[in-house]
């Protein structure tokens, strides 16, 4: 392995009882990178996570995090990391200033460093505004970005993020989004879990698919859809009592009907997108929305396993 | 009425899912009633350790079945000794509570109906002190009349002299100064085993024990620092109850700080690491705080902090004397009531120190196995 892979898994198998929780994964994951576990629940995806961070053990498999074995250098790993759960670990009745004075106490932060990083998290998380209230006073996106701040006090190489914008709001995702690109702008390595393909899409460089405990597929979001997600379609909406007119018009492709909408699959979807639309226009059927929609991670996923990535979410 | 009846069975159901639980629910009135049956449901609550000096040159084993006798007696443990300084240095040690001294004559004297003793009694202790004095002098009354019986045939006239003194190691006291080291005790066992157990469970049931768990540091340092937390409020406990018990009693004590203070930390110690231990056992948080509770009420009774263990039978006065805290207690009734010195305490305080590094071991590694599931 070359000296830009941060963590290296391989062969991982963990057990719970009977069920086979993580089974045979491997990857590597390179320093600087954001990498995402996109999967369902129960896919493995936090056990993996908690193996990296020494919070489990594991069956058989190697696992190297910073150069360090977690079996034979666990406090070294540790050290390194910076574990952001789904759940919020601040103490509510503390302010925000106190709990990170805590975090940074779990990790022999000088006070000079310390206030380093206050202002660091101030910056970059913008917990400045909210440093001296309670966190039983904050609303829910204030807290995440607290809890952020918490876990990364320490300013570890590695972040690891699990499920980071689950039961957020559109908006306070993308500002959470905008979050995770600031701190990888500071050379940090960030590996998050997610069952959100958008959330893998928008800000991973590379995502690996996993599924019952197997990794079924792992490279950079536009190669997974290209390549395993297909090409992209043309979506087509006509008046519901034109439809199959519009089908009849259209026979000379390959068409399926999905949600009220004709799915044409071509191999140069934008240069048939103007002869499908005068096509149809010259025959008098009105077109209420014509659009080309690229492929997805979601798309990928169902191709792999047959299933939607939301069917097993709770 | 519905949402009532709703969530009272949502309570009883979940209740039964949690097994440990249900194991300290019941288990709490099971060892309490089989603890009451068998200190109190005896026909003599009460079994002391006295020693007996015989000097009697008694020719007819007179004196011989005197001891017999106490030693029948049943609420009295006879330990027999030749030399009276020997045993009032056990006397001294709390290890017996009174010393008879049969004097050399004392069977001759016996027909001669002039005959005595001397019981030395350990006036620390109001209760034992007077059920063991009460005690010997009825039996020397039933053991006269039962000799003069035999000997003339007919009733007694004078019972046997028992020359009663308070031993010098300690002034006999009052009520009050016999149940305040006992009350300071309380803090030691109830407050300290409950706030460190609580304080893991918090963490626990909060999410944020997950938070210590990845961060660089040793299960030791973990139970270290919450062992200090607890130790501050363990402190605040005992600092208002020795507040109030001078405020609102105002007994007679000798409050030697400097050997009061290694006692509460070492007491402290001890019931701190139990706390983590119950902690890192109980899964829910209702089963370690039922738990905690369990032990440190059923521990009350073995440790002599309310009454003497000499109510005891004898069997549980023997498991009193495994247990840590039984030691803080009579270390606190030493200081305090005694006057004891640095030396005097230090084999109580060595078994405090022993115990707590045992307990503490034992924490860490369920602690370890614990979280490195």
């Amino acid at each position: 392995m070359t000296e830009k892979m941060i963590i290296e898994v391989e062969g991982l198998v963990k057990h719970y009882g009977e069920v086979k929780a993580v089974d045979d994964v491997s990857f590597t994951v390179e320093e600087g990178e954001i990498f995402g576990l996109l999967g369902p629940n129960g896919a493995g995806k936090t056990t993996l996570m908690e193996i990296l961070c020494c919070l489990r053990r594991f069956d058989s498999g190697k696992v190297i995090v910073h150069s360090f074995d977690p079996k034979k250098n666990s406090l070294e790993v540790r050290a390194s990391i910076g574990f952001c759960p789904q759940e919020t670990l601040l103490y509510d009745l503390l302010n925000v200033y106190e709990n990170l004075a805590f975090s940074a106490s779990l990790y022999s932060l000088s006070s000079k460093k310390f206030k380093e990083r206050v202002e660091f998290s101030s910056k970059v998380l913008g917990v400045g505004e909210f440093l001296k209230r309670r966190v039983e006073q904050l609303s829910g996106g204030m807290k995440r970005r607290a809890n952020l701040a918490a876990s990364i006090i320490h300013d570890p190489s590695i972040i690891i993020l699990d499920e980071p914008t689950v039961g957020f709001d559109p908006n306070i995702k993308r500002e959470f989004w905008e979050l995770i690109r600031n701190i990888k702008n500071y050379g940090k390595t960030v590996l998050l879990s997610t069952h959100d393909m958008y959330e893998a899409d928008e800000i991973c460089d590379r995502v690996a698919i996993m599924d019952k405990g197997k990794i079924v597929a792992l490279d950079k979001p536009h190669i997974l859809k290209k390549t395993i997600g297909g090409e992209p379609l043309i979506h087509v909406r006509v008046k519901s009592s034109q439809a199959k007119k519009a089908i009849s018009i259209l026979k000379e492709y390959k068409t399926s009907v999905r949600d009220n909408e004709i799915h044409i699959s071509v191999e140069n979807p934008w240069e048939t997108m103007t002869e499908v639309s005068n096509k149809l226009t010259s025959q008098e059927v009105l077109i209420e929305k014509i659009e080309i929609v690229e492929p997805t991670l979601e798309d990928v996923f169902v191709k792999l396993t047959g299933r939607k990535l939301t069917e097993e979410a709770t | 009425m519905n949402s009532i009846m709703g969530i009272a069975k949502k309570d009883i159901k979940i209740l039964f899912r949690e097994k440990g639980t249900v194991f300290w629910t019941i288990a709490f009135p099971v060892m309490i009633l089989l603890l009451f049956t068998a200190i109190f449901g005896r026909e003599i609550p009460f079994n002391a350790n006295i020693g007996v000096v015989n000097y009697d040159d008694d020719p007819y084993g007179i004196s011989a079945s005197v001891v017999n006798g106490l030693n029948n007696t049943g609420f009295l443990t006879v330990k027999n000794f030749t030399d009276e300084n020997e045993a009032l240095e056990e006397l001294n040690a709390t290890n017996i509570r009174a010393v008879l001294v049969i004097p050399q004559n004392f069977s001759q004297n016996l027909y001669t109906e002039n005959a005595s003793v001397s019981l030395i009694l350990d006036g620390t202790n109001p209760d034992v002190y007077r059920v063991i004095n009460d005690g010997i002098k009825t039996f020397f009354l039933e053991f006269y009349k039962d000799f003069y019986n035999y000997t003339y045939g007919t009733n007694y006239t004078e019972p046997i002299t028992i020359k009663t003194e308070i031993s010098e190691i300690g002034q006999q006291i009052g009520y009050k100064e016999s149940i305040v080291p006992g009350m300071l005790t309380y803090p030691l066992l109830f407050s300290s085993m409950v706030v460190s157990t609580g304080a893991i469970v918090f963490e626990r049931e909060k999410g944020t024990l997950k938070k210590i768990r990845v961060a660089p540091i040793r299960p030791i340092n973990m139970l270290f620092g919450k062992t200090l937390a607890a130790l501050f409020q363990t402190s605040i406990s005992i600092l208002i109850m020795a507040l109030l018990a001078v405020v609102l009693l105002g007994p007679k004590l000798n409050w030697n700080v400097p050997l009061l203070i290694p006692i509460f930390f070492l007491g402290s110690m001890n019931g701190i690491a139990l706390g983590l231990i119950i902690s890192c056992i109980g899964r829910a948080p209702q089963e370690a705080s039922n738990a905690a509770t369990t032990i440190a009420v059923v521990l009350q009774f073995f440790t002599g902090m309310y009454f003497p263990i000499e109510y005891l039978p004898v069997y549980m006065q023997q498991f009193g004397r495994v247990i840590p805290m039984t030691y803080a207690a009579q270390a606190l009734r030493d200081i305090m009531i005694r006057n004891a010195t640095f030396a005097d305490l230090a084999i109580s305080m060595l078994t405090l120190m022993l115990s707590a590094a045992f307990l503490y071991g034992i924490g860490v590694l369920l602690y370890k196995r614990w979280v490195e599931k």
